[in-house]
Formats: structure tokens, sequence, C-alpha cells
């Protein structure tokens, strides 16, 4: 083996041409820039051969020396072989590397995917377990993981690296990945990722491109050994197109003496397996029959060769270049091997091949063993041993939550079992459509389950329809769930607590139909049958849900609260933990959405929260209830408390839709406080976690991306964000277009007082039919819905005037839209807006003075550093004092400038910081409310004093002066 | 081993090309920005037959931006991701042809391929594009666009009542640009044919929007399975390159 390893390593002898600057710079992103706690990544692109695996293996070794923690996995392309597998197999290859005190830390983690599940949020939990494990692992250094074709990625591994990317893991880790790019000019989910992750700061998509012709000469010559001639040089880049891996083996050719006879890869293949000796021709054909990379062993009891007629045999694939081999087994050495050692073999011997395999894999579990063990069952023709093998695999893989895994795996299974006499045929259909159901292939799901009504004719009518009804909700089709849940509560073997299952399901998706009167009387039937049924309480629970906020809506909230009230009490008493918990998530969610009853949804969210982690159940359900506390403790102007709440729920590590909405819920109040960096931190992390799917959450992210924007003045990159918001919000979703139109017309009427940014009068126009569409289509709609909307429409209808004139009647009418709501941050911006109205027309100034100064407290209480500093700017202008004590110069920034500017007032150097901005004295007057011939007057006393004669110099004394 | 393919406008496209646009108008601004580039490029300059079909290209992504403001369609959600993503199919193609790289969808190439002359009819030339757009390009879109958004490709769901919508505004379109190529001779076949050419240019589309939808279910179905996703590829590509070919044939330019 010694010998083999020696030549194995011959692959990579040859120098790595025309990557330097890369090496240097992904190295540079990967570890030297990434900030402690960060994450970064970079994804390589190229076609295959172009060096991307190489590359890998060189950047890895860099990487591992200057100190990080290198784990080293690649992707199989035998479909959704098994959960999270590269992982795995980059933690085993660490374990036989690492001496035995240091691996205990490493089979900690590997002991943690051999675990039954627990817990409703399992799938998050196992994220967080993997990402804790890493960081035992890891021992403070950074953790690079490296992926090699990545194009072949299952699921879970894909939402792990976006986990760990967005930096929920809490450990600093670097992705350095590879991806085929033919596999992306398909369909590949991946593609949609790579898009996404593109735009943030921390991902690089490097596409690598051929070599130009310098380095292929270079290459060239280093193969041969000596330099080629121009002609020669010629012809390769031509045959090559550049491709580093094509020139490398024709330069072999041409350094062997075999020049001219292969053109093409194909045909260089072609010729070296024809040259092979027989049993390296049985070598190569066992390694393209099994799953890479091939143990030793496991090649050795396929092949079925003397020891040293095999390492012979082996030798020969190797040296022929068909065949590489490293410490963890051997591979073909690119994939045409594999296709042009396609015909060669018989239908039987192949059959043959995949029986050994099969057998020998019995006898040893390892590596991917219920999977392999199935597709080499398969292969050999023999369902009834492949079939347990598929099942275990199945069963495997929803035990780490890859349900399509296990969705594949149940379908393997499915097509064994036809035929087969002993097979429950029925139970695995059902199998198969449940884990379709898991994973969203729903139309699966339902065609399955079509095939169990037919295979098993005695199945239950009543839990078939129930379960369609289930499909047919995930999948958005409504009606025919509807019809589905009727046929269900028709059906005769229909047992009460079914009875009670199809009513409360069929309230709630009445209720998100929006049908409200209707989905309120199912949900009266629903608690009705729940209580005759026994262990019903989930129905309880959920049917009270379903009245509850069908009688908020059609403007009973006391009945309706007092519903779900009672299903909390009777949650509690029944005792489930799932039950108490969502009861209380209801509760909250009623409380502080609809009913906009801040201060008690947030004391129920909190005590809920506190509730559910006795209950065992923090990681999924206090979670969300904090979310819900920290919205509302947000919109209610307790910013601090909704800071501390926020933190608390984070520790948790939530993964998914819960780790959304919190690192949103910690945006919004970053937004709100100014706070820049941490701001865009949670939007890049939003953006990672957003990558891989989720587009009700785009629309707060890009809300919020807009707000930020604006308080930095880039109100260009605001427009940008309403507009793709704008279109790709439902026109239904009212409040989400109102919030969306008010941000927009606040960014063009922003845009104009800035002077910076030129107002686009078409956005203008468009975003003002929006908003004359929300107020025609809220006249219909629910009163909780119509309050929240009539709110920013009043925002909206202000902003429109601050485009021309600004109306302070029209901004009054906005604060007291959200005093009235009780929500202070939009009214304290209403006030100043209003106040800076007033000031315009210089009239009421004392109105204006008190509208300040109330603002001012809001935003002071608030802690809204950027709206305050608006708020000072405002009153600095118009010499308003803030406070009540203290003389102005307390409030007011401390005179800036130096000497030079020493002789002027307060006021004088207001104005002359204005006149070195370029405004005219019109300008500055309608800036400081006073009138253009005072301004005049200041600007002589200001030439006076600095014994200047022109504006210019004057600039240019008040700029020297900040310098 | 790149040459300038774009020529004297290659540094632009290759610049524009390394963005790559998350909405419908960053994806309109591209296509303004490669219109006013294309149209500078030699030797055919405004009568570049990529220019036709990016021209024809412009114009639907813009009505269909109108109609996402204007509340035209229920799932604009679904509709935002699929003109993003089918976009994106074709600015691929375009950096594929910029890195002269084999892997350039031939249903593409062949209409690239005529960038340097001899001139070709505006008319099958902007036909030659569509038929690579939607042949080839769309149904893949279709696909990656509802496994990102978690949801199937279903008849008579809300997001084929919205895919249908589109045909419409092809229909709308397609019309009055065919006005604007009207020449002498071809008023003479027109009068001669007369609905055959707009069968030619309405029907087609329609006709291929469907089997564009009728491709994404099947593609949908194997998209797990590697090997088979890419023979599908592979079947595509050749039929709408056989199309597309076609197109720009002679027998094209006599259609117009």
């Amino acid at each position: 083996m010694t010998r083999l390893r020696a030549m194995a390593s011959d692959v990579g002898s040859t120098p790595l041409v025309g990557r330097a600057d890369l090496v240097a710079a992904v190295r540079a992103t990967l570890l030297d820039d990434v900030a402690p706690g960060s994450t970064a990544a970079v994804f390589l692109t190229g076609e295959s051969g172009v060096g991307k695996t190489r590359l890998l293996r060189e950047l890895g070794q860099r990487l591992g020396d200057a100190g990080a923690l290198v784990l080293t996995g690649s992707c199989l392309d035998i479909g959704d072989a098994s959960p999270l597998h590269p992982l795995r197999q980059a933690l085993r290859r660490l374990d036989a590397d690492l001496a035995p005190a240091a691996a205990a830390s490493v089979r900690a983690l590997l002991a943690v995917f051999a675990e039954d599940a627990t817990g409703p949020d399992g799938a998050g939990a196992l994220l967080e377990r993997v990402s804790r494990g890493l960081s035992v692992i890891a021992g403070g250094r950074p953790v690079v993981l490296v992926l090699d074709d990545l194009q072949w990625v299952d699921r879970t591994t894909r939402q792990l690296l976006l986990y760990l990317l967005a930096g929920l893991g809490d450990l600093q880790l670097s992705v350095l990945a590879a991806v085929r790019s033919e596999s992306l000019q398909g369909a590949h989910p991946l593609r949609r990722v790579l898009t996404e992750l593109r735009r943030l700061r921390s991902v690089q998509v490097l596409d690598l491109a051929p070599l130009d012709r310098a380095a292929a000469e270079q290459l060239a010559a280093a193969v041969v050994g000596r330099p080629l001639v121009a002609e020669a040089v010629e012809q390769l880049c031509q045959r090559s197109g550049g491709n580093p891996f094509v020139i490398e083996e024709l330069s072999r050719d041409l350094r062997d003496g075999r020049d001219g006879l292969s053109d093409t890869l194909r045909e260089v293949f072609l010729a070296r397996v024809d040259a092979l000796p027989q049993p390296a021709h049985r070598v190569v054909h066992a390694v393209a029959a099994g799953v890479e990379p091939v143990e030793h062993w496991l090649l050795a009891q396929v092949v079925g060769l003397p020891e040293q007629d095999l390492l012979d045999a082996v030798r020969a694939t190797v040296s022929h270049r068909l065949v590489s081999g490293s410490h963890d087994g051997y591979r073909l050495r690119h994939r045409l091997v594999a296709e042009v050692l396609e015909n060669e073999l018989l239908p039987a011997e192949r059959a043959v091949l995949h029986r050994r395999y099969a057998e020998a894999l019995t006898s040893a579990p390892g590596e991917l063993h219920q999977a392999r063990l199935a597709h080499h069952w398969r292969l050999a023709g023999e369902p009834e041993r492949a079939l347990p093998a598929a099942v275990a695999a199945a069963e495997e893989a929803e035990r780490l939550y890859g349900y399509a895994e296990a969705h594949r795996h149940w379908s393997v299974a499915v097509e064994l079992a036809e035929g087969l006499p002993g097979a429950d045929r029925a139970a695995l259909l059902g199998h198969a459509a449940e884990a379709a159901h898991h994973c969203g292939e729903y139309a699966r799901a339902l065609a399955l389950l079509e095939e169990l009504a037919g295979t098993d004719t005695d199945h239950p009518v009543c839990e078939l329809h129930i379960r369609r009804a289930r499909y047919l909700a995930a999948a958005g089709r409504s009606a025919l769930a509807e019809a589905e849940y009727q046929h269900a509560l028709d059906a005769a073997d229909c047992t009460p607590r079914q009875r009670a299952t199809a009513a409360a399901h069929l309230a709630e998706l009445l209720l998100q139909l929006g049908r409200y009167a209707e989905a309120g009387q199912r949900a009266r039937e629903a608690l009705t049958l729940a209580e005759q049924a026994d262990d019903a309480t989930t129905e309880v629970v959920l049917a009270s849900m379903a009245l509850g906020f069908s009688e908020a809506y059609r403007q009973d909230p006391d009945a309706g609260l007092a519903v779900l009230r009672r299903a909390l009490a009777t949650a509690e008493r029944a005792g489930r933990p799932e039950d108490v918990a969502l009861a209380y998530l209801h509760l909250a969610e009623l409380l502080t959405g609809p009913l906009n009853i801040l201060e008690e949804g947030v004391v129920v969210a909190r005590r809920g929260a506190e509730r559910v982690a006795e209950l065992g159940l923090g990681r999924s359900y206090e979670t969300r209830l904090l979310a819900i506390a920290t919205n509302g403790l947000f919109r209610v102007g307790q910013w601090a408390e909704a800071e501390k709440v926020v933190a608390a729920a984070l520790r948790h590590r939530p993964s998914g839709t819960d780790a959304v909405e919190l690192l949103l819920a910690r945006c919004r109040l970053s937004v709100g406080y100014g706070d820049v960096q941490a701001a865009d931190r949670d939007l890049d992390a939003v953006a990672t976690m957003l990558a891989g799917g989720g587009a009700r959450h785009v629309i707060p992210l890009l809300t919020l991306r807009a707000g930020l924007a604006m308080w930095q003045g880039r109100h260009e990159v605001a427009r940008h964000a309403v507009q793709r918001g704008l279109t790709e919000t439902r026109s239904d979703d009212l409040v989400i277009l109102a919030v969306l139109v008010w941000h927009g017309l606040r960014a063009e009427a922003e845009a104009k007082a800035s002077r910076t940014v030129a107002v686009d009068d078409k956005a203008v126009r468009r975003l003002r039919q929006i908003a004359d569409r929300v107020a025609a289509k809220s006249e219909r709609a629910a009163r909780p819905v119509r309050d929240v909307v009539d709110g920013y429409l009043a925002l909206c209808a202000a902003e429109v005037s601050r485009l021309d004139v600004a109306d302070p009647e029209l901004w009054g009418r906005a604060a007291a839209e959200w005093d009235h709501r009780n929500h202070p941050y939009p009214a304290a911006y209403s006030r100043l807006r209003q106040a800076e109205a007033l000031l315009a027309r210089r009239r009421r100034t004392a109105t204006a003075g008190k509208l300040l100064r109330q603002a001012y407290q809001m935003a002071q209480g608030l802690g809204a550093v950027p709206l305050t500093d608006e708020i000072r700017t405002l009153a600095g202008r118009a010499r308003v004092v803030l406070e009540d004590r203290g003389p102005l110069g307390a409030t007011a920034p401390a005179p800036a400038g130096g000497e030079e500017l020493a002789a002027l007032t307060a006021r004088e150097r207001e104005v002359l910081a204005a006149v070195a901005e370029g405004l005219t004295n019109r300008e500055i007057g309608q800036r400081l409310f006073i009138s253009e011939r005072t301004i005049g007057v200041h600007v002589s006393h200001i030439f006076d004093k600095l014994q200047v004669r022109t504006r210019v110099q004057a600039s240019a004394i008040f700029l020297r002066s900040r310098a | 081993m790149s040459e300038r393919v774009w020529g004297p406008v290659h540094g632009d496209i290759v610049d524009l090309l390394a963005d790559h646009p998350t909405d419908v108008p960053a994806v309109v601004d591209h296509l303004t920005k490669l219109q006013d580039m294309l149209v500078r490029l030699p030797p055919l300059l405004d009568s570049c037959p990529l220019a036709d079909f990016n021209k024809l290209y412009l114009t639907i992504t813009t009505s269909v931006l109108d109609g996402l403001y204007a509340d035209r369609f229920v799932d604009p959600v679904f509709l935002s991701r699929l003109d993003v993503e089918f976009a994106a199919r074709y600015f691929d193609a375009l950096r594929l042809w910029t890195d002269s790289s084999p892997s350039t969808p031939k249903a593409w190439s062949c209409l690239f391929e005529r960038m340097r002359g001899p001139d070709a009819r505006p008319l099958p030339s902007a036909a030659a594009g569509v038929n690579a757009h939607i042949n080839f390009d769309l149904p893949f879109a279709l696909v990656t666009t509802f496994d990102h958004l978690e949801s199937e490709p279903v008849d008579g769901s809300d997001q084929h009542r919205d895919y249908l919508e589109i045909n419409k505004i092809f229909a709308d379109k397609i019309p009055g640009l065919r006005r604007g190529y009207l020449e002498r001779w071809q008023l003479l076949i027109d009068m001669l044919n007369g609905e055959i050419d707009d069968w030619y240019q309405g029907e087609l589309i329609g006709y291929t929007r469907d089997v564009a939808w009728r491709n994404a279910q099947r593609i949908w179905r194997c998209r797990h399975d590697p090997h088979r996703h890419e023979l599908e590829r592979k079947r595509l590509d050749e039929t709408a390159a056989a199309l597309g070919r076609l197109l720009l044939s002679p027998l094209g330019a006599f259609l117009q």
C-alpha cells in the first residue's frame, strides 16, 4: 500500500499552474479577512476537469497549515443517499487523522447521528447539536468546511450550511465548496441559492476559467519535462480548450510518444482501457460499479484476486491514470472513464459485481451501510434482499429528518416490493406518501396515496380523506382540501376524534382563506365534536384558535379572547405540552396581532415562554413566543426590554423560520437604534437563510433594508428595495403593501429633502396608484386589518404632501392614528414631520416647538438615535429648546470650527454651513425657517467678520476650519 | 483562450454579465443596458440578430413588470421569481458564449453564431431567440422556481394561471413588433398567406409555452436524478437547436 500511496500522490505532483492569485485571494477571504465569530464562504464553480478538486486540496492544506481546523468531505451522486453524508464523511476522516484523545469529541459528534430523535423541533435541534459539536472539536480554532461536488449535496447538508453561514451556529466558520458548473445549467436547486448568496459581502462565487495560453504551455511543459514547440502548444490549446485536466492527459500522451492517436479525452481513456492487462480490467470495472471511495478490502473481496495480483492490477490502473487511490479508497479518475466502461460489460457481468459488493458489505457495516446495500442488491437483481436495506435506509434518513432522502428510499422500496409476495406494499406506500409530504413533494404524496387506496381496498376511508386534505392544504390547493375535509366528515367510518380533527382543520383552512363567518361556524362545530371525543385536546386548541381569530376579525374581540383562554385552561388540564404551547402561542398572536392589545399580549407571550420552557419545549415554542414578545415590545416602544428578550430567544440557536423571525426582530431594533453594522449583519444572516427558500420573509427583509438605507441617506437603495417588494407582494396582503408604499413614498420625500438624489416621478405615480388600490380594498377588509392599513395610509398621504408642500394637518392625522394604536415610534416620527411642516410655513411656531419636544421625548425614550438626531437638527435650525432645563447651549452641539469662525454667532455659523453646501439664500431660508432677506443680512455679516467677498471664499474658510 | 467575442463592447458586456440581477426591475435594467451594447456590435450594428431578440424580450419583460405593479397576477412572488430565473438562463448563455465555452446551449449558439453575419432577417432572429428561451430555458426556470418556492407545477393552480397570462403579453406584443418590421415584400407575403404569419408568431408561442409547462412537469419528476435530468436537458437542447436552425435558415427568412 505504501508504494500505491506514493503513486497516488503522483497525481498531485503536477504543479498548480495559473491559479496563484486565486489561491491567495481565497485564503484571505476564508481566513485572514474573517472577523472573529464571523463566517465566510467561497464557492468555486467550473466545468469538470478545470481543476476544482485540485484547488480544494491545495487550499485545504494551506488553511490547515495556517491554523484552521479543516474538514473535508465530498457529496455523492447516488441521489440523496443519506442526510449529512459529506459532513459525516469529513468527521470520519478527521477521526482517522487525530490522536485518540482529540478524537473523542469527533466520536461524540458522530454519535449524534446515530441517536434517536427527540422533541418536536428535532431537525433544528439536530443542527444545533452539530454546530455545538463542531465548536467543541474546533476548540477555538476557525473551522473550514471543504466540500467537493456540492452539486450532489443533500438537502439537510444544504440547510446546515446556510444555518452555519448565517452565524446561527455561533461558530467561526468558513465554507469552501466546489460545484460543477454543468450541473447548474439545468434546474439545480443550488442555482438559486448561489444567486442569492452572491450578493452578500461574506460570500464569493468564483467561476474558474480555463487556463490561458501561457499557463497551458507552462503546465504542459511541466508534465512533459521540457518546453514544447509552438506548434504543439497551439494544438494542445485547441484540443483542450484550456482545460487543465485535458492538457495534463494529452501532455502525458505526448511525453510517452502517443501523440496524434487521441484527439479527445474520450479517446485517451479508451486507448488506456484497451492497453490494460486482464486483471486490471477487472479492477477498473469493479471500481466503476462501486460507490466511491471503494475501500481496498472491499475491492479485494469483489475482485477476488490473490493479494499480489490485486496489487499489481491496481498499480496498472493507477499508472494508466484511470483510477486514483487515496487513504480512504479508490475512485475513477474521471467521469469519462465510467462512460467509456459503460458499454464494455454485459448486464450479467455487472449484476455479478453488484452481488459481490452486496455480499461483502453485508458482513461489514460501514459508511452509508444500508443505502449502499440497497443500491447493490437492487442492481444485482435481488429485490427481496434489497427491500429490507431500502427500508432501513429510509428509516435512518427519517431519524435525521432527511425526508427527501427518506422519500427516495421509500419509493425504491415500493418499486422493489412490486411482485414480492411477502411485502406489505400498502404500508410502504403509506410511508412513502408521508415522507413525500414532509419534503414538499405534494403531488407525489397525493399520487402515492391514490396508489395506496387502489392497493389496499380495505383502508379506512376517512383516514385517507384526512390525509389527502392535509397534503392538499400544504400544497396550497385550498378548494380541493376543503372538499376532502368535507368528505372525511361525511365518511361512514369516521370516528368521533377524526370528525373533530377534520372539522378543526377545516375551520383553520377557512380562517386562512379569510372566510371568517364560516370559519367560526366550523370551529364551533369542531369544539362540540372535540368535547364529545376522548383525548381531543389538540383539536380543542386548534378549533379555539380558529374561533378566536374569526371572532376578532368579525369585531367581537372579547368573545374570541374568552374562547382561547378557555382552550389554554383545557390544554393545561389535559397536560400535553404541545397543546399548552400552541394555546399560549395562539393567544399571544391574537392579542398582539388583530386585537392590538400589546401590553397584555407581551405578558402572555412571556408567561407562555416560561411555562413551555418548564414543559421542555424551550427550543421550539419558547423561541416563537419570545419572538412575539419582542415584536410587541418593539411596537409599544420598550426597545431595551425587547433587546433583552430577543437575545434570550437567540440563545436557543433556533433554525429555519424561527431563526429568520428573530433575526428580523433584532434587525428592526438595530434599524431603530441606527446601529448600521448590527442591522447589516442581521440582514445578511436573514438573506443567507432565505437563500434556501422562504418567500414570505423576503418582504420584511426588504422593508428593513429600505428603512436602514434611508437613515443612511441612501435613498436610491431604499427605492430599489421597495420596488422589488412591490413586484413580489400579493395584492391581498394589504398591510404589507401599505408598509411598502409608505417606505417608498418616504424614500422619495427624503430624496427630495436631501437634494442628493433626484425624485423618481414615475415611482411616485406608481406608489400613489398602489396606495389608492390598497385604500379601496381595505374598505372591504376586516376591522383589525383596516385599522393597521389606515395608520400606514395616513403616513402615505402625509409623505405625498412632503413631495410638494408638506401639510401639517396630514402629519397631525398620522400622529393621531399612531397615538391611538399606541405605537410611539411612528407617532414620534409623524410629530417631527408635523413640526417641520408648520415651521416651513412659519406658522404656529409655538405648536411646532411643543410637537418637537414631545417627539424628542418619545424618541429619547425609545433610544431611536437617528430619529432623535433629526429632531435635534430641526430644533437647532428652528431654535427650539428641546429640554426644559438648561440654556440652549447645553443641548446644541458645541460650536464647531477653529479660531477663524470664533467671531461668528451660532446662527451665522449655521448659515455659513448652508452656504458651504451650495444653497441659495432662499433655500437657506426654507431650511432655517427665516426669511430670505434675513439670510442676506446674516451672509453680509459673515463676509464682514471673515473679511471675504464671495461665498466661495467663505465656504473655503468654513471647510478648512472643519478639516 | 478566450477571444473577444463581443468586439468593441466586450468589456462592457463582461462587466454587465458579472452582475446577477435578483428582481424584475433589475432584469429590465439589465436588458436595457444590453440592448444599448448590442446595437453597437459590428459588423451588423442595428441589425444584430441578437439585438432583435433582446429588444423583443425587453419589451415583454417590461410588460411583465408593469403587470406586476398593476396587480395583473395572482401570485406575484411566483411570477417574479420565474421572470428572474428565466432571464438568468439567457444571461448564463451569454456568459458561456463570452467564455467561448463548449457548454453554451446549442439552442442559443445557433443564434449567437449569426452575430458575425451574414445579416439575418429581424423576425426570424427574434423568433429563434424566443424559441431557445421558451423551448429550452423556460422548463428549467419553472422547475427551479417551484423548487425554491417549495411548490409544484400543478395544472389549474394560481401559478399556472399566471403563467398562461404571460401568453397574452406575448400575443399583445408580437403583432406590434411585427408591424415595426414590415417591409414591402413582406406585405406581399402577408397578402398571399393570410393568417399563416399570425399563426406562426402567435400560435407558435402559445403552443411552445404549453409544451414548456409539460416539459417542466417532466423535469420536475426526475429532478433528483442527475442522470435522467441531464438526458432531459440534452434532449431539449437538441430539439430547440434544430428548430432554431430551421428558423434561421432560408425557410425562416421566407416566412417573414
